[in-house]
Order: structure tokens, then C-alpha cells, then sequence
């Protein structure tokens, strides 16, 4: 017979999968913000580089302005999951505070179901971004850097977001069958 | 189906998704995705999707956003705010009503060197606020007031309302960020203004504050000069052709960098904070950019600009009519909308309008910044009056809200002086290279 332990464990068991897994992504996540800060830092550098190269010696940084765009991929891309972990990406939920919990509960789930077709289309149609560009041997008119990396790393990004999105989604059906149960 | 009927389905669904809480930035991609699936082809809306994001992220004039955002963090976590009030108390401090004056001088200048009205309200708010609780201002006027003086940020340059204002109409940054100190000066001492009046005429409101020191005095004015070497830096730099918008962010944030160093006020710790606090920020901007940039896509094959600027422009109102009903839907709008959302939706449907009745863009972009303010102090989503009530949660949020109300006022006031006097904000701009 089951005890009343293991039947907790059992019940708690996909709840304990999903709290790993959250973990494992949040903190993939936060990485990838770190190598944005990283960007951050470099565009700030670089930038402030190329000023005192244009005007104290008269020769600017070659490439610069295409490689500070190249790094805003980085400082944008890569922070966009971790974001999403904060719940930063601002939203209007007024209204929706104001409905009764079962139905705030499904339309939460929702639009998760929304926000996650975004991403899967993103993150899919990126790689086949990524790829037509590597394919065209795409590079940038001073430095010759190739686009198709940052692509790559953008397609990443968004698929991160998509499973940051994806952990949100299971946690939300958790919680309708919470509130459905009360 | 019609495109203008697809477009006008698409407008209303994004407005119900917007509500229902989908965040703003992947509501505008998905809309702007399937409506453009239906308008052409679902092929091209694939390219179009990722090919938007990938050029939003890498656009060098975009980078401007990070180095301003970076600027004010790195302002806000080496305690410019605090310096700032302290030189601000100095000056009016003694005055009845002295506090509250000295939050918006204080507030005026550290827009200067942030661009965000939320982060302005912040940051002011906590240095600001519990003084004025110390000297027994009444609660909801002190709240109310910082509240208020926060939409300076975005009004006195550098505003991140007017980067994205500008790069969405092809105008000059540079000159849009000039566009708005003479505004930003005049609301300020509006603000100042109403100040004065409500405490002539209610002394309980804002109690006089202590005497200060020479010391303290002297003290004071290093924030001030800190201040201005940022400011001078980067205003200086755009006004004169020196750098471009993303030079003048950097340069500023390095000055505030150097500054916090020399001050001994920027460990790692707090430096660290700024980064994460600019990649989130920038992050989040970015994501609304981007979304906005296909829903655009989407509504310029739907042909809905060219059609409401077709149908507008044979009412037989007067473009000054006109114009006050687009103020009008703002100021609406404005009152269930974020501000950086509602511009992106709108900027783009009603720009061709704005230039075929002959109004100057940049003015146009100020009175903007203007009714953008005065969104973000009125419910039920005044942005400033929630981040100010994350700041003093014993203050009901209602008594925050009554606190705006004469601030308010003077809101509506400057909006129509610069309506009917446009050189306050066109005259300095007039002078500027970039």
C-alpha cells in the first residue's frame, strides 16, 4: 500500500521537475545577460574610444559604428530572456487584476499560448535567417564581419524566451487546476 | 477581405490582446505578423518577422537608447539624486512649501542626466519623499508632486520618449532633445509655481524646512556642478555637431562613471546594478521597437495611415481642431496606456496626418512629451503614481493621485501655451547644427 509520504512524492514529483527546470533556464538566462553586460561595456568602450580617435587624433576607430551595431545584437538579444524571467517586458494587467481568479487564470494561460507561437516562429524563422545569410556570405562593408553569428546568437536568444515562456505556461495550468480545486 | 478592413480587425484585436495583458512589444509582432500573413503572403511575413527584429537590434541609431538609459542608472546608483536635492534644499529649503520646491528643482536637474520619467520619479522619490514626511508635509501633495515632476524626465533631454519619437518620423534626436528645454524649464516653474500658491493658501501642505549650514551649502553646490558637466557634456556636444546622439550617451555615461569613481560612490555592487538595470530597460524598450517596426509593416500595407489621413483631412475641421482631437485621444489613451506603447501604435498612423495639415514634426513631437505626461499621473495607469506608491506604501494610492491634481493643472497649462505659442519649442532647436 502507498504510503501517505510517497503519494505526496508522487504528486510533488512533476511539480519538482518543473521547479528544476525553471532553475536550469533562469540561470541560463542570467548568463546570457552577463555576456550582454559584457556588450554593454564593450559599446561603451568602443564608442568612447572612437570620440577620442576622431577628435583628439583624428582617425576614427575603423568599422566602428557597424561594430557597435553588431554589439547591440548582443546587449539586446541576449538580455530579452532574462528580462522576460523579471517579468519586465511591460504589459498592461490592470484589467486583468480585476478578474475573478478562474478567468484571470485562463487568460493568463493565453496569452502564455500567444507570447509562445511568437517565439517559436522567432526562434525558428531566425535560424533560417541565420542560414540564407551564411549561405549569401553577408559581411559588414569596413570590418568584413559576418551577420550570420549574430543572427545565430539572436535565434538562441528568442529560444531561451521561449522556454522562459514555456516554464511560465506549465506553472499557470498548475496553478487553473489550483484554483479550480479551491 | 479588404486590407483596410483587415487593418482595422487588426487594430481592434490589438487593443483587446494589449488588455488582457500580453506584453506590449509581442502583441504588436504577432498582430503585426498574421496581418501581414493575410494582407501579402504568410512567406513574406516569415522573412519579415526576424529580418525586423535582426534590424531593430543592430540599428547603430538605436544604440543611443543603451548609452542614455546606461547614463541615468549610473547617475541614479551614485547618488546624483540625493547630491542634487541637497544643493535644491539649499536655495529653497527655509521657504514654506520649500521642500516640495526643491524636489522639482532637484527632479528638473536630474532629468537632465536620466530619460525616463518613472526612473526620474523614482530616484527622486526616494531621497525626496522622506525628507518632506520628516518636515510633516501633508502626504499626498508630497507624493502627488514627485509623481508629477517626473514627467520632466522625459521632457528635459536626454528622453528616450523623444529617441524613439524621432527615429519613428526620421527627425533629428539631437534637435528634438533641444526642442524640450525651454518646456522642461517652463514646467518646472510652473510646478514651482503651484507650490508656492498651494502653500500660500494652505500652510498645513508644506511646512518650512530648517536652516543649513555654509558648509552644507558649499557642499550642496558640487551636485550641482556635477550636473552641469554631464548635461554640458552632452547637450553642448548635440547642440554643437560634436556627437552624434549614441557618442553623446556614452560620453555622458562615462562622465557619470568617472564622477562616481572620484565621488568613491560607485562600488562594483552598485555599478553592477546599473548594467542590469540598463539591460532590462534597454531589453524591454527594444522588444516593444522591434514589435512596433512590423506592426508598422502591417499597417502601411493596410493602407490605414494614408486612409484615416484621407478621411481626417476632408472633415471640415480645422487642422487646430484636428489637432485638438488627436491631443484629446492622447491624453485618453494615455490614461489606459503605457506611453512608449501608445507612441508606437500611433506615431505611425497619424504622422502622415501631422505633416499633411503643415505642422512643424518637432513641435509636434513636444506636445507629444507634453500629453505623454500628463498619462502618466492619471488613472487608472498613471505609471509615475504606482512607481510612487512603490516608494511610500502607507500612502493610499487615491491620496497620490488628489496630490497630482494641481500639478495637473499646470500640465494643461504649458501644453496649451506651447500650442499656441509653438516657439517655445521650436525657437532653440533653430539654432542647433545636428
Amino acid at each position: 500500500m502507498e504510503t501517505q509520504a510517497t503519494q505526496r512524492q508522487r504528486v510533488a514529483e512533476p511539480y519538482g521537475f518543473i521547479h528544476r527546470l525553471e532553475k536550469y533556464i533562469n540561470k541560463l538566462s542570467f548568463w546570457l545577460n552577463c555576456i550582454a553586460g559584457a556588450g554593454l561595456i564593450g559599446m561603451l568602450l568602443l564608442v568612447v574610444a572612437d570620440i577620442i580617435g576622431i577628435k583628439l587624433f583624428r582617425s576614427p576607430i575603423p568599422g566602428a559604428i557597424e561594430t557597435v551595431a553588431f554589439l547591440g545584437v548582443v546587449v539586446i538579444g541576449f538580455a530579452v530572456a532574462y528580462t522576460q524571467v523579471l517579468h519586465g517586458h511591460i504589459r498592461v494587467d490592470f484589467i486583468v487584476m480585476k478578474f475573478p481568479p478562474k478567468f484571470a487564470a485562463i487568460i493568463d494561460v493565453l496569452m502564455l499560448i500567444m507570447g509562445m507561437s511568437l517565439f517559436v516562429i522567432l526562434t525558428w524563422y531566425s535560424f533560417e535567417y541565420a542560414q540564407v545569410i551564411r549561405a549569401s556570405g553577408e559581411v559588414s562593408m569596413t570590418q568584413r564581419i559576418p551577420f550570420y553569428p549574430f543572427v545565430y546568437g539572436m535565434a538562441f536568444c528568442f529560444g531561451v524566451t521561449f522556454l522562459v515562456l514555456l516554464v511560465e505556461f506549465i506553472k499557470s495550468l498548475i496553478r487553473i487546476g489550483t484554483v479550480w480545486n479551491r | 477581405m479588404e486590407p483596410i478592413t483587415i487593418g482595422l480587425i487588426g487594430i481592434a484585436v490589438l487593443i483587446v490582446i494589449f488588455l488582457l495583458g500580453l506584453p506590449v512589444g509581442f502583441a504588436m509582432a504577432l498582430v503585426g505578423f498574421v496581418g501581414f500573413c493575410l494582407v501579402v503572403t504568410p512567406s513574406a511575413a516569415l522573412s519579415l518577422l526576424p529580418r525586423e527584429f535582426f534590424e531593430t537590434f543592430s540599428s547603430y541609431s538605436l544604440s543611443v537608447i543603451p548609452m542614455f538609459v546606461f547614463m541615468g542608472s549610473i547617475a541614479f546608483v551614485s547618488g546624483m539624486s540625493g547630491r542634487l536635492f541637497n544643493a535644491a534644499y539649499i536655495l529653497f529649503g527655509r521657504m514654506r512649501g520649500g521642500l516640495a520646491m526643491a524636489s522639482i528643482a532637484a527632479t528638473a536637474g536630474f532629468s537632465a542626466i536620466c530619460g525616463s520619467t518613472s526612473a526620474t520619479a523614482a530616484a527622486m522619490g526616494k531621497v525626496a519623499i522622506p525628507e518632506m514626511n520628516r518636515y510633516g508635509y501633508n502626504r499626498g501633495f508630497a507624493a502627488g508632486c514627485i509623481a508629477a515632476a517626473g514627467g520632466l524626465g522625459i521632457l528635459i533631454p536626454p528622453s528616450t520618449i523623444f529617441i524613439i519619437y524621432g527615429i519613428l518620423v526620421q527627425e533629428s534626436i539631437g534637435k528634438l532633445f533641444i526642442s524640450g528645454v525651454v518646456p522642461g524649464i517652463l514646467l518646472a516653474l510652473v510646478f514651482i509655481g503651484t507650490v508656492f500658491i498651494m502653500c500660500r493658501i494652505n500652510p498645513n501642505l508644506g511646512p518650512a524646512g530648517g536652516e543649513t549650514t555654509w558648509r552644507q551649502k558649499i557642499m550642496g553646490l558640487t551636485g550641482v556642478i556635477e550636473m552641469l558637466i554631464i548635461f554640458g557634456l552632452v547637450l553642448g556636444g548635440l547642440f554643437a555637431g560634436i556627437f552624434s546622439p549614441t557618442q553623446a550617451g556614452a560620453a555622458g555615461a562615462t562622465a557619470a562613471i568617472i564622477i562616481g569613481l572620484v565621488r568613491r560612490q560607485l562600488p562594483f555592487s552598485a555599478f553592477w546594478a546599473a548594467i542590469k538595470d540598463t539591460l532590462q530597460i534597454t531589453a524591454m524598450i527594444m522588444i516593444v521597437v522591434g514589435g512596433a517596426m512590423v506592426f508598422g509593416k502591417f499597417m502601411a500595407v493596410s493602407q490605414i495611415p494614408m486612409f484615416i489621413s484621407n478621411f481626417i483631412g476632408e472633415l471640415p475641421i480645422s487642422p487646430m481642431g484636428v489637432m485638438g482631437l488627436i491631443i484629446l485621444m492622447y491624453i485618453l489613451a494615455g490614461c489606459f496606456m503605457d506611453s512608449l506603447a501608445l507612441i508606437m501604435l500611433t506615431i505611425p498612423i497619424l504622422f502622415p496626418l501631422v505633416t499633411k495639415m503643415g505642422f512643424d514634426p518637432i513641435w509636434f513631437g513636444v506636445i507629444i512629451v507634453m500629453v505623454t505626461n500628463i498619462g502618466v499621473i492619471t488613472p487608472p495607469v498613471g505609471i509615475n503614481v504606482f512607481v510612487i506608491k512603490g516608494v511610500v506604501p502607507d500612502v493610499p494610492i487615491a491620496s497620490i493621485f488628489k496630490g497630482t491634481l494641481p500639478f495637473l493643472a499646470g500640465m494643461i497649462l504649458v501644453t496649451a501655451l506651447i500650442l499656441i505659442f509653438p516657439q517655445i519649442a521650436t525657437w532653440l532647436p533653430s539654432f542647433a547644427s545636428y
